[in-house]
């Protein structure tokens, strides 16, 4: 009875370490799994999208509430403050932290009352996600399409950058057109022309346009 | 001898435009954040700006009022053949830049697209070629053609009536124009008023397909005359890196 309690224990020690093994393995690989359901540019990108379009088609709710669902699906997935700085170019080196700080808020409001104000538009698009590609260390590009009913379909890719562990959107391209491109194009010509004071009211003013115009 | 004339006229303007620097010409995919891209030289600006300006009044006060009446009478599916028959009819152009840029396949299916739709597609109002053969239209034009060569596309220039576009882009045009067959077969009094009714036409049917176009524009805007001259120049930007794929 002897060796045999020795080799069951033995086989216990063994199926207990061998359990623990796999165990630590599923914990391990699950933990990856999370970390790239959460991490990968594309999972990120489909994620806050499907999110948003769900917000969208959800007429039943108040326009106001579902602004306010939508600003918390997207606002931690793009990196405002970049795209402030790249929509100024060459002009932002030229500003001061605090100028800098209140443009950046300036714009973020802006662009937040320009995607808002689509919700009304929304009519039931799908989009299909085709790939992701990297841009480089820690840059990346998610291709997708809207997909229209009897209209060609529009090409949409999100520019991502890993910041903090996370992937955040910098840019959007619109059937190639990148908008922070052609934001700094506007932004540039209106610096130059009547400085970065008028940039700053012009911005507002258009702000409050897109939300009035949203909210009712 | 006509066709020879304007040969000589693009090849000048090549060689003087091919001299000029290109303006943000390989403004690649985005780039990663940090490289800001380049600011466009717009030399003409003021030029530029008056003629952007009469476009939009001329639109606002013409164009887009009887674009508008015409979409009242004349329903979607209407005004998509009627879209899809001067596709067909331009089909030369199309053809000739994707021969000349040695894009075979592209030239050989405008061809086919042309020979199918001309026929079993009634005079191109429908376009059976793409939805029975998977045909599909490969836009091209002497402007990509001399840019895939390596020509500059010069200043920025917007003109009245035809709108924003480069030198290169207008050059290109005047000799996408003028592959246009009629001229060369009858007299002046016939296809002057023939081509100036194709191109308004041309024009309002495109404009009622498109209510909304400088509206949805505007309402993002900062400045109008900026968006419409950063979004023709990435716009034409990512044809040209098509056709150098």
């Amino acid at each position: 009875m002897k060796p045999r309690a020795k080799s069951t224990i033995l086989l216990n020690h063994r199926l207990l370490s061998g359990l623990l093994a796999t165990l630590l393995a599923f914990a391990a690989t699950s933990q990856v799994k999370a970390m790239y359901a959460d991490g990968g540019p594309m999972e990120t990108t489909q994620l806050f999208v499907n999110q948003a379009l769900k917000i969208m088609a959800d007429k039943q709710t108040p326009v106001a509430d579902r602004q306010r669902q939508l600003r918390q699906v997207i606002e931690p997935r793009f990196d405002f403050t970049e795209m402030a700085r790249q929509a100024l170019g060459p002009h932002w080196r030229a500003l001061k932290p605090n100028q800098r700080q209140d443009f950046a808020e300036v714009f973020k409001g802006f662009m937040e009352s320009a995607y808002l104000s689509k919700i009304g538009e929304y009519s039931g698009q799908k989009v299909e996600f085709i790939k992701q590609s990297s841009l480089g260390d820690g840059y990346a590009q998610v291709a997708s399409n809207i997909l229209q009913p009897s209209k060609p379909s529009i090409p949409v890719n999100y520019l991502l950058e890993q910041k903090d562990g996370s992937w955040k959107v910098y840019d959007v391209t619109v059937d190639n057109i990148s908008i922070i491109q052609n934001y700094q194009n506007q932004f540039n010509r209106v610096i130059n022309e009547d400085g970065f004071d008028k940039l700053l009211a012009d911005l507002k003013a258009k702000q409050r346009q897109l939300a009035s115009s949203s909210a009712g | 001898m006509k066709a020879k004339r304007i040969l000589a006229a693009v090849a000048a303007c090549a060689m003087i435009f091919g001299a000029l620097p290109a303006l943000a010409d390989d403004q690649g995919p985005p780039h990663p954040p940090g490289e800001t891209a380049q600011v466009y030289s717009d030399p003409l600006a003021p030029f530029n700006e008056k003629m952007f300006w009469f476009n939009l009044k001329l639109d606002h006060y013409v164009l887009h009022p009887v674009a508008e009446g015409y979409a009242a009478v004349a329903p979607i599916p209407v005004r998509e053949a009627v879209g899809r028959f001067f596709d067909n009819v331009n089909f030369i152009p199309r053809f000739a830049n994707n021969l000349f840029q040695l894009r075979l396949a592209d030239a050989g299916g405008e061809v086919a697209r042309f020979g199918i739709n001309s026929t079993v597609g009634v005079a191109g109002l429908f376009d059976p070629a793409d939805h029975w053969f998977g045909l599909k239209e490969s836009r091209n034009d002497m402007g990509l053609t001399l840019g895939h060569y390596g020509i500059g596309q010069g200043p920025y220039l917007v003109l009245p009536v035809l709108g924003p576009g480069t030198i290169r882009d207008d050059v290109g045009y005047a000799a996408d124009s003028a592959m246009w067959p009629l001229p060369y077969f009858v007299p002046w009094y016939v296809w002057f008023p023939t081509d100036g009714g194709k191109f308004v036409i041309e024009a309002v049917n495109y404009r009622s397909l498109h209510l909304d176009l400088f509206e949805q524009v505007d309402r993002y805007a900062i400045d109008l005359y900026g968006a419409v001259q950063d979004g023709y120049l990435q716009r034409r930007a990512s044809q040209l890196r098509r056709v150098n794929e």
